[in-house]
């Protein structure tokens, strides 16, 4: 289920002022997005697996660059995600 | 009337730019080849405008107004946002064809096909990319088309094929003597924020390029609408394709390169749609 306002701060925080004051104070730019409970202690806490669901995929991984995390890391925390599509094994 | 002057087809992938100074000798010698040889054929076109086929990567468009197609009908548009590709490709702002926008635009309302329209588009590295890499110079006035590949619901193939046939007629029908080209980018499989990111489904891009080479619309649609379901979500960017192919008049493709290129996380494919005379 997408969470609107998740999507919208990791859309909003393409914006390099924003992504800055972001670094600088997570609280104080969280503060402005109606997240829930559950998804503002999962965005604090960086918690890949938790955000993943709610939000477009695309803005997953443009919000972990912003905050640093490199690709190899991304990439490992994404695969231990549970697969959400079937693999077809053979392309008509 | 215009002519349409050639309709071509190159990937995207961001870490090309991202990545361009680090990148494995084998990888870049790929990518130079891919984009020079696109680039060449695309110069020899002579096109006086280039239509672009690109998604919008969460840059003119997010969830509260997210259109399926956008036709860019302003006389100028914004270069890259990002960063990393502005550093190469210093194009703070591009030039618009606006009649032919418009044209465009006229010829889909006139079908009962609604698009959305935009005075002034921010091009993002789905268009400018492959113009960098070609290196077009100067780049001729370019008519924007975005199509939603980044979030569901997405446009079905079938709608992909009648916009590249309206396509097709606005330009031949454009009153004025121009040469028009087309150029679809992206795809063809990657995987981006989600499991199996950095992997190639070259299975599923040895099914694109086969279909294309076949040429059949309804087996295009028919295969590409199911497999696309279960490949990376960049695979949805064939929807470009798909444009590009019934732009072309469902004729003539030629692979011209793919590369399964992990390091970019991109299945690179390169392709041109050889009109007849």
């Amino acid at each position: 289920m997408r969470d609107y306002w998740l999507n919208k701060l990791f859309f909003d925080i393409q914006k390099p002022e924003l992504a800055a004051q972001y670094k600088e104070n997570r609280e104080a730019v969280l503060s402005r997005y109606p997240l829930s409970a559950e998804l503002h202690r999962a965005v604090l806490n960086d918690d890949l697996a938790a955000l993943a669901p709610h939000v477009n995929a695309y803005l997953l991984r443009f919000y972990f660059a912003i905050c640093g995390m490199n690709d190899a890391e991304f990439i490992r925390r994404l695969n231990e995600l549970p697969q959400s599509k079937e693999q077809v094994s053979s392309h008509g | 009337m215009a002519k349409l002057a050639g309709v071509f087809a190159a990937s995207h992938g961001p870490m090309i730019a991202r990545e361009w100074n680090s990148l494995s000798a084998p990888t870049r010698a790929a990518v130079e080849q891919g984009f020079g040889r696109v680039g060449d054929r695309l110069r020899a076109a002579r096109p006086d405008v280039l239509v672009i086929v690109s998604p919008d990567h969460w840059v003119n468009f997010f969830l509260n107004n997210f259109p399926a197609f956008c036709v860019g009908i302003g006389a100028e548009h914004d270069g890259p946002p990002e960063p990393f590709l502005r550093r190469f490709f210093n194009h703070p702002v591009l030039p618009g064809h606006a009649g032919l926008g418009r044209h465009v635009l006229d010829t889909a309302l006139n079908r009962d096909f609604d698009p959305s329209m935009s005075h002034r588009l921010t091009l993002d590295h789905g268009f400018c990319l492959p113009l960098w890499r070609m290196g077009l110079d100067p780049i001729p006035p370019i008519v924007p088309i975005v199509v939603n590949e980044v979030d569901d619901p997405m446009p079905t193939m079938r709608r992909c094929l009648a916009f590249g046939s309206l396509l097709k007629d606005a330009i031949e029908s454009y009153p004025e003597d121009l040469r028009v080209a087309v150029l679809a980018t992206g795809g063809l499989s990657h995987f981006i924020g989600e499991p199996g990111m950095g992997q190639i489904d070259e299975a599923f891009d040895r099914t694109c390029i086969s279909l294309f080479e076949k040429g059949d619309p309804a087996a295009i649609a028919a295969t590409l609408e199911r497999d696309v379901r279960h490949t990376g979500n960049g695979g949805h960017e064939v929807r470009n394709w798909v444009v590009a192919h019934a732009a072309a008049g469902a004729r003539g493709f030629e692979l011209i390169g793919y590369h399964p290129l992990e390091e970019i996380y991109v299945g690179c494919a390169f392709a041109e749609w050889r009109q007849p005379g």
